[in-house]
């Protein structure tokens, strides 16, 4: 049943007390994961995701090494834990949207990371959905980024993602853009993921599930960009924090 | 499993010095479709549609079962497609490529999700009876733009689709035959279309409609689905190459146009068929002569 926004026009808070421009709370460590040779976990709001990364290696028998031309190839795991939602679901293997969620996040390395540089091997991005609040798409293409560094490949730069959302459907009304929903948003709002490669703003990836007028798509557009700046300079300060305690701890 | 040939270097080294030079292999202008043909068939709800030489075709079914019980006041309608190996040597039977979910999966969003039909016209007794109506898509031969013919074939098809008529007294429901009442169309809130985008160059240069070769030579695809009141319905940008904020608003306002184009070819040939199954018109109907 979807929830009541109205209030929003009165306060200009949304339901969770942010303004329209506020991210949820990111948090984020990396190499969380002793066995994988690169691991994240991250936090949006309450949508947590851990990430996992193993290679490049030796793809599995039988499915032919490596990807076209001479590059690696990149595979991706989504996994949907069943306790993730509000209600406990038990979610058939085969789930379209997560097989399309797969296919996004594979498409999107496939395009930022140097796959050139290893050819005939696999690249498996292992991803475990932890809690679902909303931003799912964004919250694991972040997770991945994230894991992806500490594993050590080469990419061209951050690939990072953020959702925007409109407070209204229609055209004549004047709407606000909205920053980051989060779940119950989600299912009442327009929104849109985008990806974002470096700190310019080129698109990488962008992915839009509801009706909207084609007017509200500018604005929001703009509002998701800045936030993926944002996003991006959280995560690059998590890289380098990591960083530092790794070269302390060497010396020390 | 067969993997489809893929494009030599000098193919697409052509391609793109070709498409530098604003010029098509198949010489059409960057922003033009392939020619579109549509043919209903003798049953309602059946449709052939050709876009060049990619074929699609598209079966409207309905049947009445008792509706999801946490959707009592809803009908039931769902998308399946069939890739089939007449296609292309690519495709399997009972194997699912990326190729195939995408394709579901967009189509999904782009009618079901946007609620191009009215799912709660088709509820007949709340919590248990409605229509089930069933979309059926065949790929009968691929020559790129496998998304945007399907999407025109399900929503020609589903505008061309007469279902049952039904009629309620208390707990009795009667569904009349085509013989004994006219078969009534779907209720269709609005009518939304697929438009395909692939660039090349990071985005400098966009085309419309792209045939296989220009498919498999692309940086990347851009989809958006639209309706031609504006409003768009889905975006899907899965990676590739990124590209300019402004080149994708771009976009839109030229998808806009293609789809107010097509929908209104659409509407001339569903009048067009209208007419040629209509013979005699009403005169016809009201005469109580019969053959013998």
């Amino acid at each position: 049943m979807p929830l009541d926004t109205s209030t929003y026009a009165l306060s200009l808070l949304r339901l969770d007390g942010r303004r329209w421009n506020e991210l949820r709370r990111i948090h984020a460590q990396i190499s969380t994961q002793a066995a994988a040779d690169g691991s994240a976990y991250l936090e949006m709001g309450n949508t947590k995701v851990i990430c996992t990364v193993s290679g490049p290696s030796e793809g599995r028998r039988g499915q032919g090494q490596g990807g076209e031309g001479g590059k690696a190839r990149i595979e991706v795991e989504v996994n949907l834990a069943g306790f993730a939602g509000v209600e406990r679901k038990k979610r058939a293997r085969g789930d379209r949207r997560i097989a399309e969620l797969q296919h996004t996040l594979t498409q999107a390395y496939t395009s930022t990371l140097l796959t050139h540089l290893y050819p005939h091997s696999t690249i498996l991005i292992t991803l475990h959905i932890l809690s679902l609040d909303g931003s799912l798409l964004a919250a694991t293409l972040n997770a991945a980024t994230l894991a992806l560094i500490d594993a050590g490949i080469p990419m061209s730069n951050y690939l990072v993602a953020c959702t925007a959302g409109s407070t209204s459907f229609e055209e004549s009304d004047n709407a606000d853009p909205l920053l980051d929903l989060n779940g119950q948003e989600e299912q009442e709002l327009p929104f849109v993921t985008v990806g974002i490669l470096g700190d310019g703003d080129k698109v990488s990836v962008l992915v839009m599930e509801s009706r909207v007028q084609m007017s509200r798509l500018e604005t929001m557009l703009v509002v998701a960009v800045d936030g993926c700046k944002r996003v991006r300079e959280i995560l690059d300060g998590v890289v380098r924090e990591h960083g530092r305690n790794m070269v302390e701890g060497a010396v020390g | 499993m067969p993997r489809e040939a893929e494009p030599s270097l000098n193919e697409r080294e052509f391609i793109h010095q070709a498409l530098r030079e604003q010029t098509r292999i198949d010489g059409r202008a960057l922003d033009a479709f392939r020619e579109l043909r549509l043919q209903f068939g003798d049953e309602r709800g059946v449709v052939d549609v050709r876009l060049g030489k990619t074929r699609v075709i598209a079966r409207i079914s309905a049947e009445v079962v008792a509706p999801y019980p946490d959707r009592k006041f809803d009908g039931i309608f769902t998308i399946t497609t069939e890739f089939s190996p007449m296609a292309s040597p690519a495709f399997e039977v009972g194997r699912y490529t990326s190729d195939e979910i995408i394709l579901s999966r967009i189509l999904e969003k782009a009618i079901r999700r946007s609620s191009a039909i009215d799912t709660e016209s088709l509820c007949i007794i709340a919590g248990l009876k409605c229509f089930f109506i069933r979309a059926d898509v065949h790929i009968i031969d691929h020559d790129g733009g496998l998304v945007d013919a399907s999407c025109i074939a399900v929503m020609t098809a589903l505008q061309h689709f007469r279902r049952p008529d039904v009629s309620v007294e208390g707990e009795n429901v009667t569904i009349y035959s085509l013989r004994e009442r006219e078969p009534v169309p779907l209720s269709m809130l609005h009518h939304p279309l697929c438009i395909t985008f692939s660039y090349y160059d990071s985005g400098e240069i966009v085309l419309v409609d792209a045939n296989r070769l220009e498919e498999q030579t692309r940086e990347g695809e851009v989809i958006i689905a639209m309706n031609m009141h504006g409003e768009v319905c889905q975006i899907s940008k899965f990676g590739g190459t990124p590209v300019d904020a402004l080149v994708l608003l771009n976009c839109t306002n030229v998808a806009l146009k293609k789809v107010q184009t097509i929908t209104k070819f659409i509407q001339r040939q569903l009048e067009e068929d209208m007419r040629k199954r209509d013979v005699g018109g009403l005169m016809a109907e009201l005469s109580a002569e019969n053959e013998r």
